[in-house]
């Protein structure tokens, strides 16, 4: 379960006019609300530089928010980023891999922090490795691998501590069809283990494929939060991807 | 704390595997100094051995023949007899000769009635081998005159000698030679120390970025402060590491390479002891994670190598400055310099080896150099945690 409340983030950007320097304060997100419920998938939609990112990475403890806070799984961010983090898998294009280090030492490594007791991280890390096929590369270096092979081990490393809220950030960007399918599996699969799961994107196809709940960002604030089902019920558009751009444009 | 172990851990793993680290902090270091020792000998030798083979064409006029003789009997010295002063400069320009040593035309009847005379050297200041090989000989011929009058005059010796000198020497050899080269070390040392710094804190952080792995790293469960100071104490160990490579080279140089002088050989063996290498490492602890944290505040912001290199590079001169002062006669440690970074480390490490170092000096500089690797640590935590910055 993710709460989240009234969650704001600025930052200062700063124009340099000759030889004076002006600070102003942008909100990259602003006053955003939402409920993610554990055995559903929310999508979070949004253009470019809406506040996506933004977003997920308050949720998941990376950044802190200016104002406002987020509940998940029980976890106040704002209390505990660090306890919030063992209770979250999170998978974005830009969570890359340590290319020198193997699948093996990787998991090890994520496994130790999440403190995963020894015996129980070896039997997870069997289990992840053989039902993702990792066994056969598990001793290469990942700079070595192909995209494929490290989206495999990107998704062991997401789930070896069984996290109860997963977030994807646009996790299928840059990828060919065969290997975004596996991360598409991956959240239907989260889905059905009743986890929570939150999923950014914009690609429609994949939105119609999974979402059960969604909001859409733009300019930093919600403009659209409810269920997909009722997203649909209300479009006036032909399709989904029309009916996104309407909204964003008129909003 | 052990979740600080894995991060350590992790980060020399990953640098280890990487062969620039290990060339540029394990290999260059260990071979660095032996080699430069071995190379400044053989090539002084070689020099040396150069220069005494080679011939010298010396000009010669009115030259007695006591001279000339004197001249003749180096079968190395080539000598062209002038019957007057030429254009001396042009003839050496243009090499004919190297040399002239031209005598007054009545230097007999002078060297008779025992009045002194002058002999005019023509030569060209920059050619050290052939000047020194003339004033030799000039020096020789000098001391046989001389010699010859004394006889003539029936003058004794000791009254030609007022007094002799004797000096007693009362610092050890261990504290001359110490204050000598005792400067030279602490550049070897802080140099490969900044280079194994640089290159790891770059890696450590813009490296990431550029993997894109920061993301990875900043969504771990554990603080951002852990994963700095993982970081630093990698970073300040790759470059304590070639600093104490440097210092075995050294020491294992001195003992396998031939024709060091057995006086300089005797007097470094004896500086670095147990003791004084003990102190000097202590030293160079604080002074590496110093080093390592204000790197990588430097580079927290940077996107690029290039960018990284770039901002951190300038601190170089704040190394080379301090090292070179320490160098300098009359620059000593006192209380105003021993909370000098790198300037105290550079005299403080010549005062170890002279064996002469007051132990609340040496306190004292420990202390100010842990304090600031503290200050640099938490400057760097601060960059670190500029979400700006880091996530740029």
């Amino acid at each position: 379960m993710i709460h989240i409340e009234n969650l704001t983030k600025s930052f200062t950007a700063t124009t340099k006019k000759g030889l004076k320097t002006e600070k102003t304060i942008v909100n990259a997100v602003n006053q955003v609300s939402f409920d993610c419920k554990p055995g559903r998938i929310f999508s979070l939609l949004g253009p470019n530089g809406a506040g996506k990112t933004t977003t997920l990475r308050m949720i998941a403890g990376i950044i802190k928010p200016t104002s406002g806070t987020a509940i998940v799984d029980g976890v106040d961010i704002l209390k505990d980023s660090d306890e919030v983090k063992k209770h979250i898998g999170f998978l974005t294009g830009s969570t890359g891999l340590y290319e020198r280090l193997n699948p093996d030492e990787t998991i090890d490594f994520f496994g130790k922090l999440y403190k995963i007791p020894e015996a129980q991280l070896q039997e997870r890390k069997e289990y992840l490795f053989e039902k993702l096929g990792i066994n056969d590369f598990r001793k290469k270096r990942m700079g070595q691998m192909s995209t494929g092979m490290k989206q495999k081990v990107s998704i062991a490393r997401t789930l070896i501590h069984d996290p109860e809220v997963l977030i994807f950030d646009e996790p299928t960007s840059g990828l060919d069809v065969i290997t975004a399918e596996s991360i598409i599996e991956l959240i239907r699969e989260s889905k059905e283990n009743n986890k929570t799961v939150i999923f950014s994107s914009h690609i429609m196809s994949e939105v119609d494929l999974l979402c059960d709940d969604l909001a859409i960002i733009n300019n930093g604030s919600i403009i659209y939060n409810d269920t997909f089902e009722n997203f649909k019920g209300e479009m006036k558009a032909k399709n989904l991807t029309q009916e996104f751009i309407n909204r964003v444009k008129e909003a | 704390m052990n979740d600080l172990f894995i991060i350590i851990k992790k980060e020399l793993t990953e640098l280890l595997r990487d062969k620039k680290t290990i060339i540029n902090s394990i290999v260059l270091p260990t071979v660095l100094v032996p080699i430069l020792i071995f190379g400044a000998m053989k090539v002084t030798e070689m020099i040396q051995k150069s220069n005494e083979e080679k011939s010298v064409k010396i000009g010669l006029v009115n030259a007695p023949k006591n001279f000339y003789n004197l001249v003749a009997a180096d079968t190395l010295n080539k000598i062209t007899v002038y019957e007057e002063v030429r254009d001396f400069k042009q003839l050496i320009d243009d090499e004919t000769i190297q040399t002239a040593i031209v005598f007054p035309s009545d230097w007999d009847a002078q060297m008779n009635n025992l009045s002194t005379s002058e002999v005019q050297i023509f030569r060209n200041g920059s050619k050290d081998n052939v000047n020194g090989r003339a004033t030799k000989l000039i020096e020789i011929y000098n001391a046989q005159l001389k010699a010859a009058r004394i006889t003539t005059l029936e003058i004794p010796t000791e009254k030609l000698t007022p007094f002799t000198e004797n000096y007693v020497e009362v610092g050890e050899q261990k504290e001359v030679i110490g204050k000598r080269i005792g400067g030279f070390i602490p550049y070897l040392f802080i140099l490969t120390m900044w280079g194994g710094c640089l290159l790891a804190a770059v890696d450590l952080v813009t490296g990431e970025k550029e993997r894109k792995t920061i993301e990875t790293t900043l969504s771990l469960p554990i603080s951002k402060f852990k994963v700095l100071l993982g970081k630093t104490i990698v970073a300040s160990l790759l470059g304590f590491i070639p600093a104490l490579l440097n210092l075995v080279g050294l020491i294992v140089g001195l003992k396998l390479i031939d024709g060091i002088p057995a006086v300089f050989n005797d007097a470094i063996g004896e500086m670095l002891n147990f003791q004084s290498i003990t102190m000097i490492l202590l030293l160079l602890i604080p002074f590496s994670l110093f080093l390592s944290g204000l790197i990588i505040a430097l580079v927290a912001g940077a996107t690029s190598f290039k960018e990284a290199q770039s901002k951190a590079s300038p601190i170089i001169m704040l190394i080379i400055i301090p090292l070179v002062l320490a160098l300098m006669p009359g620059i000593e440690l006192t209380w105003s310099t021993v909370l000098i970074p790198v300037l105290n480390i550079g005299l403080g490490v010549k005062e170890i080896m002279a064996g002469t170092i007051d132990m609340t000096q040496y306190a004292v500089i420990l202390l100010s150099l842990l304090a600031f690797a503290v200050g640099a640590v938490y400057f760097s935590y601060k960059k670190f945690s500029d979400e700006n910055a880091i996530l740029k």
